[in-house]
């Protein structure tokens, strides 16, 4: 089996352009959530999200505007080209042995959205005609495949909010497997669009109040929406030419609940970690900082701190927890592949993000996340969670290379 | 209590069995919501009926996590009802 790094990563988010932007928000707690209003629905209850700034917008389709595609595409290919250029892939490095894995939960949910709206509300027959090519869940995938001329695997895992977990955990089993040199693998979601907040109103897992996981007086999520591609190598392709490495992706594990579909299952979420511990070859102990899947529904949060305790161990003794979504949004398909970035940033730094809006322990749960300031950590191991609807459970854990 | 009230909870008692599938002889405060097999998925459309009838958002949350008897999501309706009047 073949060892696999990370020599490039890029982000869209609500934090701005860039992986750099993201890892400074989440370390010193610069929310991007903002007021959000969509025109087509009569009395929105829920006001805020992590939508990406207007200015962010512009720049975006400015630099990757294009008829054929929308945001969805878009945010993936800018974060895939920052992720190239920084890992310095040249043409020669992509053909058939470089692949791509992007993943997104709702596809194009703006054309979608236009098209409900024109369809049904105006009785047109005149819809956009390239919006099959749009909607289509893989569009983010292809669209970087062919930026790149990445001629290896392409694939879109949809997944909902493990999407972009799963699709950095898959590119790293086939480069582990030597299926591929390198591969761009991440996730994309811009579905902050009328009819699809709506639903997510409907479904009531979001808050009308702040985001505050973990938190006693937590009451629901925020929406988020953005991409984070990397650039994953096996190391002797990223040696053979010469790359900066800038950590090592040590293990992966997934798992599926087979249980409830949006009520998740503790021992599954636990059962998941191990697999990335024992993939990793590292003990519990050897993990200084964990990413949680955080969302700040109830649901979630004594789901994932019991199965954090049942791996840890009862006190959750020298781990720092905490989770960044407060700042950068539950971007969903995204998710997964923002909180790699986020929780690099936190090994590269040596400093756990802070679990921004954190008020007060929750008896019900006891822990203490690291709240509103970052904590320093001395660590060579760092783990991310994504704990999707679906009961799809995945974890990543990078490391230190050496 | 007030007649308002009293209108109220008449109301929500009725909203609570229709959106609830759930005989209206059955629902009394005192009950509890799991022994008139009163799930998840029964929550989000008795939430989202009240939304529609009075106008606000309560999400399945916190809010609802202590919430286990008729009388229990009564009193949190309508608190809720009342913030919203008052805001």
């Amino acid at each position: 089996m073949k060892r696999v790094v990370i020599t490039g990563m890029g982000a869209v988010s609500a934090c701005g352009l860039g992986a750099d932007a993201l890892v400074q928000a989440t370390q010193s707690g610069a929310s991007g959530v903002r007021p959000v209003k969509f025109t087509n629905i009569d009395q929105q209850r829920v006001g805020t999200a992590a939508a990406l700034a207007p200015e962010t917008k512009e720049k975006i389709e400015e630099d990757a505007g294009h008829r054929m595609r929308e945001p969805v595409s878009n945010y993936a290919v800018m974060a895939a080209r920052e992720a190239v250029a920084q890992a310095g892939l040249g043409p020669e490095d992509f053909g058939d042995r470089c692949g791509v894995s992007i993943g997104s939960g709702f596809g194009g949910a703006q054309t979608l959205d236009r098209n409900y709206m024109k369809f049904s509300v105006e009785g047109s027959m005149r819809l956009d005609p390239m919006s099959v090519p749009k909607i289509m869940n893989n569009a983010a995938a292809s669209w970087v495949s062919m930026e790149f001329n990445a001629m290896g695997p392409a694939y879109c895992l949809a997944t909902a909010c493990s999407s972009g977990s799963q699709s950095i955990g898959l590119a790293y089993q086939l480069l582990k497997a030597g299926v591929m040199d390198r591969c761009l693998a991440g996730g994309s979601e811009a579905s902050l669009e009328g009819g699809v907040f709506r639903v997510w109103e409907l479904l009531r897992v979001m808050t009308a109040d702040k985001n505050r996981p973990f938190s006693k007086d937590r009451n629901g999520m925020t929406l988020g929406e953005g991409s984070g591609v990397f650039v994953l190598e096996t190391l002797e392709s990223a040696k053979a030419r010469g790359a900066n490495i800038l950590c090592e992706i040590a293990g992966y594990g997934t798992n599926s609940d087979a249980g409830d579909l949006l009520r998740p299952n503790p021992e599954r979420a636990a059962a998941c970690m191990n697999l990335a511990l024992a993939d990793a070859g590292l003990q519990g102990s050897d993990i200084g900082y964990v990413n949680a899947h955080g969302t700040g529904t109830v649901a979630n949060d004594i789901n994932e701190v019991a199965a954090l305790r049942s791996v840890f161990g009862e006190d959750l003794a020298g781990l720092e927890v905490s989770s960044t979504k407060p700042v950068h949004g539950h971007a969903l398909g995204a998710a997964g592949a923002l909180e790699l970035v986020a929780s690099f940033g936190a090994l590269q730094r040596q400093s756990a993000p802070p679990t921004i809006n954190f008020n007060e322990v929750d008896p019900k749960i006891g822990i203490d996340p690291v709240g509103n300031a970052a904590r320093p950590i001395s660590t060579r191991a760092v783990m991310s969670n994504s704990l999707a609807f679906g009961g799809i459970n995945a974890t990543l854990i990078l490391k230190t290379y050496e | 209590m007030s007649t308002d009230r009293e209108t109220l909870t008449r109301e929500l008692l009725a909203l609570v069995a229709d959106e609830g599938m759930v005989e209206a002889s059955e629902i009394a405060p005192e009950k509890r919501l799991e022994d008139l097999d009163i799930q998840s998925a029964d929550f989000v459309m008795i939430l989202m009926a009240i939304e529609e009838k009075y106008d606000v958002y309560i999400s399945v949350d916190n809010e609802l996590s202590d919430v286990e008897t008729v009388q229990d999501l009564l009193d949190l309706v309508i608190t809720k009802i009342e913030d919203q009047k008052a805001a």
